[in-house]
């Protein structure tokens, strides 16, 4: 049983790979999407505001695998089309810019509003005042709710196997297909997946020191992390 | 939004400024605010107060909560917004600005007044993200346009002054609340204001912290700062101030010399009043 579980490691791993691949390559794209989002939704004028508000519940709104659909099958039909791990990379960063934008939104507001007095009354400008004191502590309190979100995005790679992407789950999937050990080679892929998170977290725990302000954690909460 | 008003016609008695109690009456006040009227959401908080103060004068906003003081020393530099009336800065109209709060910051007239009105909140508002020196430096460069260096050195030297050298690497969060308080009147020093406006500066402080904060008034005061301080404290009121203002549900109930005030009020809501704070 352990030979078998050990003879389909190096089949499973490069599956890992793609799936962190398309984690990080979707955090690539869907963080600065989401800054852009929540500034947007934030501080924009009214038409820009609006759109901003409707895009992120848009984005919200559909299920991870739609929005792989859409981009993998549907956005053919308009003459684009693209390979599958760049589309599972596009649809899965488009939802990432829609729920990162609501964590941003909530650390821009958890910044205390005499914050944005204090800049007022020392009359630094707008955009100042966003950059040298607003954002950075918007920042600090938005790093918890963004891990938990990168975990549940690592997670969703696991979608991209209905678009036939060969990361971790289609190589579980194809793995068992053959050999008919289904509880096995699932068992063995959501393993790895809990292998990665943990350490994931563990990492992120030793990185910040085990530090957690009182507003880090209130804005974590706020943000529903 | 601003409209101009000849004369005071309030809807409660106004006490009319005269300036008398200041020794260095005479000419034209450093501030002057004509018939304020400040609303939150169609009602009214102050109704058309009006107030002179001299250079060098040391006022203090005493009543009960809920008066209208905060609101009133906010509208001073536009954290709240006057529904109507004017301010004045050594005669000179300071155009208001309504609207987002990108276009307050956008208004240039009214970032050089703020840049002249020093601001100290209850809750101290230091940049948590930056060390004591950091917070004194940053407005210097980004909206005074000093240099580093300079405003560095003036960083130190305002630090200095409210006697909290040897904290200049600290985090607030690091400091205690005293500290946190005098680093943020360090912060308003140093961006050279020519009045400072104090709001409840002590009063999230244990007693013990808040008598460092009012020494550094004090010794503000003797140096001829010019001040505004809403605040609780019946003995720097007394004390230290020259004149006391006594506000009372949006108005100006009655003001006058701090001992005349503070021990000969006249009318019967500042007795009340005095007499309670007293009683505690």
């Amino acid at each position: 049983m352990i030979e078998s579980i050990l003879a389909m490691v190096p089949d499973f791993l490069p599956g890992l790979g793609i799936s962190l691949l398309v984690t990080v390559a979707s955090l690539a794209l869907g963080l600065p999407l989401g800054i852009l989002l929540a500034l947007g939704s934030l501080f924009a004028g009214k038409p820009l505001k609006f759109t901003c508000i409707g895009l992120v519940e848009l984005g919200r709104g559909v299920p991870g695998l739609i929005m792989l659909y859409l981009v993998y099958f549907g956005l053919p039909q308009m003459g684009v089309v693209m390979d599958a791990l760049p589309a599972a990379m596009i649809a899965l960063g488009l939802m990432t810019g829609a729920y990162t934008a609501e964590i941003f939104v909530a650390g821009f507001r958890a910044v205390p509003q005499g914050q944005w007095e204090a800049c007022g009354t020392l009359a630094l400008s707008y955009w100042k005042s966003l950059r040298l004191v607003i954002l950075p502590q918007a920042i600090k309190i938005v790093v918890p709710p963004l891990i938990g979100w990168t975990i549940m995005l690592f997670q969703a790679t696991s979608l991209a196997y209905a678009i036939s992407v060969p990361e971790l789950m289609s190589r579980a999937y194809n793995y068992a297909s053959v050999t008919f050990e289904y509880a096995l080679a699932f068992t063995l892929a959501g393993f790895m997946y809990l292998a990665v998170t943990l350490l994931g977290l563990w990492l992120f725990r030793r990185a910040s020191g085990r530090r957690r302000s009182a507003a880090t954690s209130r804005a974590a909460v706020l943000a529903g992390a | 939004m601003f409209h101009s008003t000849q004369g005071v016609q309030g809807p409660d008695p106004v006490a009319f400024p005269s300036g008398e109690a200041d020794a260095t009456a005479g000419g034209t006040p450093i501030l002057e605010l004509r018939d304020i009227r400040i609303e939150y959401k169609g009602h009214e908080v102050v109704h058309g107060v009006s107030l002179a103060v001299q250079r060098g004068e040391v006022i203090a906003l005493i009543g009960p909560s809920g008066a209208g003081k905060s609101s009133l020393l906010r509208s001073i530099n536009f954290l709240e917004q006057p529904s109507a009336g004017q301010i004045l800065v050594n005669g000179q109209l300071v155009q208001g600005q309504s609207g987002s709060r990108g276009a307050i910051a956008r208004n240039k007239s009214l970032a050089a007044h703020r840049r002249d009105v020093g601001m100290v909140f209850q809750q101290f508002n230091l940049f948590p993200h930056l060390t004591a020196l950091e917070n004194v430096v940053l407005a210097q460069v980004h909206s005074l346009n000093r240099s580093k260096e300079e405003a560095v050195a003036r960083a130190r030297q305002e630090l200095a002054h409210v006697g909290l050298t040897g904290h200049e690497d600290k985090y607030p969060a690091k400091c205690s609340g005293g500290q946190q308080q005098r680093i943020a009147i360090a912060r308003a020093l140093a961006m050279d204001p020519q009045l400072m406006l104090f709001d409840e500066p002590t009063s999230s402080l244990d007693p013990e912290l808040g008598v460092e904060v009012l020494n550094t008034m004090k010794r503000l005061a003797s140096e001829g700062m010019t001040m505004l301080v809403v605040t609780h404290e019946m003995h720097f009121a007394e004390d230290v101030a020259d004149r006391v203002v006594f506000m009372a549900d949006g108005a100006i109930v009655e003001e006058g010399p701090a001992e005349q005030v503070m021990l000969r009020p006249s009318s019967e809501r500042a007795k009340t009043f005095l007499s309670a704070v007293r009683g505690r």
